[in-house]
């Protein structure tokens, strides 16, 4: 199972004055099982592109494979893609519209047309997952906390039990823990479910930790594609389009400026404390 | 852009929009409407709009156009110029199809040239020191102008957001296209629930801030941007009278 | 008195049923007790639901206290006849830079606020003219606020507060929807104001990073002050933040892990200079102490990963 992007072009505006490209020949192939960072800052086509990616905008040329079958090929089954490939859009908690939590989890699956039975266990399944507790399944969705109808949200989309999920800075205004908690749970549906994640995040230290390929849009181009070690070593280039490396990344690098042999792909804070405590203990 | 019509106070455009709309109201001869013609050219010249963006709002009403003049032709009692079974074609008919056709037209492009060269501020705060007069008998005129222009400010921002909205529900499997009318109005409660309530929510939110920067209605407040009458403002009143006593004296004398 | 006060302040969400009756009441500030220096640029910390939000809605009038006393310059702000002053004062900025510009034009929202307090005109001109420039958006006068990013409509509102020529400012959360650009401009330009201006600042954020430069930070939970002190003296009390759902920055982490497993450095490390100058010399002197090349070994291996 795999997404294939092949020259994906996409424009703002076309024919007009203002035409602008949002996408400029973006390929790449993301495998079943990958755990994908996607930075960039506003406007840089991130949230343009992952919209390609369930369809729900298409491309004015290039092509998109989805398990090798072409997305864009007469009669495709948008809707059977659009479950496979869960969209988690930013600020997900505003589309909630059931009287109570279960109801709205229900949505989803009672879209792609399953029994009563099937699509009340998926909610339940949803609903564990992202451990919103079983006395609040009840409610109303507006009665929670922000944290809170942000699981909601999530579990609406996970219980049409989708084999890859993109989510579009889901941390964006939580706090501290609340981005943890979130974070973990994303991580922990990549480790048990092998589901594939795409993390569209503003946050270096956070795709440092969790991603295991990072993808970096600029101008609608794709700038960088590799493992976070690598993408970050290039923290000169990100600062220039208006992104940074992890805080770590500096500490190192300031440290290997100063003739302390430290090796530069360390990103995280554990990382770092290990490799110090090793030099220091030696 | 720029020129002496986007200058002038809104005031004296809104007024001159009324008058416009008087003077082809009164026409009722070829002579008229030429000076109708006159002075509309006169403004369009002056107002350096590109024409195509004056024509562009006459597009919607084609089919009104359209009906009326057939209407207006066929229907009109009168010398019969030509006949196709119960449709009879009269002089009287073309003749009053003719300036009903140019009544329509010259409508939609001086309202145009009216609303191309001022803002949507500028008109607001126009229409609100126009009609001020109706704060006396108790009308919020203030309030009423307030609203418009915090309308005009999050139009923009709710279309955006119904657009994000209505994506949002299609990445769950929501489908807004397909299925009779009362399948399509069920289809739009996922889109409608969420838009109201963020749409409550920025209410409260801009009512908030709005007190917190001291608002407290139209009383005692001031304004950033008075409007003032300038000389080219009572040029362009002399100019109305000119042009509302010509057309009067059209009606007269030819009529 | 400084220029806020509270005083064993008490508010309480009261939720009735249909009938009027007290369904529930939910306690969001709990006897808080506060003085605020003028000119201090101060940091509120705490987690969503701490009642960091409720406390800066306290102190320019949009709620009352339920018990105890909020002054603002003096002024008690249960006192009606204040309630104007009190809000020119103590100016607001709110989370969503959307839901609180009211112009269809820059230059015009920051206008509204003078306008409101019935400043003469040309008064408004100039201090539209001075509240821009002192946020840096002149450039964008003319522009529609819909036209420009999270961090210019911030400054915006900025700017609108500005404009009132308060004594303090007041901000609930002002980064929270911006990305990390947005965020540092806003935080700047708040600096920028404290020092330039003497702008009392009073900023409410879950973000540690726009933190580490305030001269005071406060830090609540459960509507109470749990901490209260300089960001040094804060930051080194890493476990103690993170009980109250926070964290530190990154350089403050990796300080105080290397401490906790043993490495003499100080309390509260808040920037990278200052880890630098503490670690690098006990670096050094292990790396040079060491010479049978153990360690560049084990650094080689590690770049081949």
């Amino acid at each position: 199972m795999s997404i294939r992007a092949e020259h994906l072009n996409y424009l703002y505006g076309a024919g007009t004055v203002y035409e602008q490209y949002a996408l400029k020949d973006v390929s790449f192939e993301i495998s079943d099982g990958e755990f994908v960072g996607l930075i960039g800052h506003t406007g840089s086509g991130k949230s343009t592109l992952i919209q390609h990616l369930n369809g729900l905008l298409r491309a004015a040329s290039g092509a998109l494979y989805y398990n090798g079958e072409n997305i864009y090929q007469e009669g495709y089954d948008m809707k059977a893609l659009r479950s496979k490939v869960g969209l988690v859009f930013q600020y997900p908690e505003h589309q909630l519209f059931e009287v109570d939590v279960f109801s709205d989890v229900c949505f989803g699956p009672k879209n792609q047309g399953l029994s009563r039975e099937d699509v009340e266990q998926r909610a339940r399944e949803a609903l564990t997952q992202v451990g919103l507790p079983e006395r609040l399944w009840s409610q109303s969705p507006f009665e929670l906390s922000g944290g809170q109808k942000r699981r909601v949200a999530i579990a609406g989309v996970l219980a049409m039990r989708p084999e890859v999920l993109i989510l579009d800075e889901p941390t964006a205004g939580l706090d501290p823990k609340g981005r943890d908690e979130i974070l973990d749970e994303i991580s922990a549906l990549h480790r048990d479910r092998h589901m594939t994640i795409i993390l569209v995040s503003h946050s270096m230290e956070d795709v440092a930790r969790y991603a295991d390929r990072l993808m970096v849009m600029n101008q609608g181009e794709k700038l960088f594609d590799g493992p976070p070690k690598a993408v970050f070593r290039h923290y000169k280039e990100l600062e220039r389009i208006g992104l940074a490396a992890p805080q770590i990344t500096y500490i190192v690098q300031e440290l290997r400026e100063n003739g302390v042999p430290i090796s530069d792909d360390i990103t995280t804070v554990e990382e770092a404390k290990q490799a110090i405590l090793k030099l220091l203990h030696s | 852009m720029d020129s002496v019509l986007h200058r002038l106070d809104p005031r004296t455009k809104l007024f001159g929009t009324m008058v416009f709309i008087i003077s082809l109201f009164l026409s009722d001869s070829l002579a008229g409407y030429g000076v109708a013609t006159v002075f509309l050219i006169a403004a369009v010249r002056l107002s350096k709009v590109p024409f195509k963006f004056i024509v562009r709002g006459l597009k919607a009403i084609v089919a009104i156009l359209l009906i009326s003049v057939s209407f207006n032709m066929f229907l009109t009692p009168g010398r019969v110029l030509f006949q196709l079974g119960f449709l009879k074609l009269t002089w009287e008919g073309l003749r009053m199809a003719g300036f009903m056709a140019l009544r329509l037209i010259y409508l939609v492009i001086g309202s145009s040239i009216m609303t191309l060269t001022t803002t949507p501020n500028e008109l607001t705060d126009g229409l609100e020191k126009s009609l001020g007069f109706l704060n006396k008998v108790g009308m919020p005129v203030h309030e009423v102008a307030m609203m418009m222009s915090i309308a005009l400010r999050f139009i923009p921002i709710l279309v955006e957001e119904t657009d994000k909205i209505m994506k949002a529900q299609m990445a769950r499997g929501a489908d807004f296209e397909s299925g009779n009318l009362i399948q399509k109005a069920k289809s739009m409660v996922p889109l409608l629930v969420p838009l109201f309530i963020s749409a409550f929510r920025r209410a409260t939110d801009l009512a908030m801030a709005m007190e917190a920067r001291c608002y407290r209605g139209g009383a005692g407040r001031t304004k950033m941007k008075p409007l003032h009458y300038a000389g080219r403002d009572r040029v362009t009143y002399g100019v109305y009278a000119v042009y509302l006593a010509a057309i009067v004296a059209t009606r007269v004398l030819v009529g | 008195m400084g220029i806020i006060k509270a005083s064993r302040l008490i508010y309480d969400y009261i939720r009735r049923d249909e009938e009027e009756h007290i369904e529930e009441v939910s306690r969001a500030i709990d006897e808080l007790t506060l003085d605020i220096k003028k000119g201090d640029f101060v940091a509120i910390l705490g987690h969503n639901g701490s009642g960091k939000s409720t406390f800066a809605k306290q102190l320019n009038g949009i709620l009352l206290p339920t018990d105890g006393t909020v002054w603002i310059s003096g002024m008690d702000t249960r006192d009606d006849g204040h309630i104007w002053d009190i809000r020119k004062t103590a100016g607001m900025v709110f989370q969503n830079p959307d839901n609180q510009i009211i112009g269809n034009i820059v230059e015009e929202d920051v206008g509204f606020g003078p306008e409101n307090l019935g400043v003469p005109t040309d008064e408004i001109w100039r201090r539209v003219d001075e509240s821009l420039a002192a946020v840096g958006m002149t450039a964008y006068r003319l522009k529609s606020p819909n036209k420009l990013s999270g961090g210019q409509k911030q400054r915006v509102a900025i700017a609108g507060v500005m404009a009132m020529k308060p004594e303090c400012i007041i901000l609930d959360e002002p980064t929270a929807m911006l990305d990390p650009n947005g965020r540092k401009e806003v935080i700047a330009t708040l600096h920028d104001l404290n020092k330039k201006e003497g702008i009392t600042v009073l900023l409410i954020t879950h973000y540690m990073e726009e933190v580490t430069g305030a001269d005071r930070i406060i830090v609540m939970d459960d509507g109470r002050l749990v901490m209260d002190g300089t960001p040094k003296e804060i930051f080194s009390r890493v476990k103690e933040l993170k009980s109250y759902r926070l964290d530190v920055p990154q350089v403050t982490e990796l300080a105080w892990e290397l401490k906790e497993a043993g490495v003499p450095l100080p309390d509260g490390i808040l920037s990278r200079e200052e880890l630098m100058e503490k670690l690098l010399p006990l670096l050094k002197a292990a790396v040079s102490g060491n010479k049978n090349g153990e360690v560049a070994e084990e650094c080689r291996s590690g770049q081949n990963i």
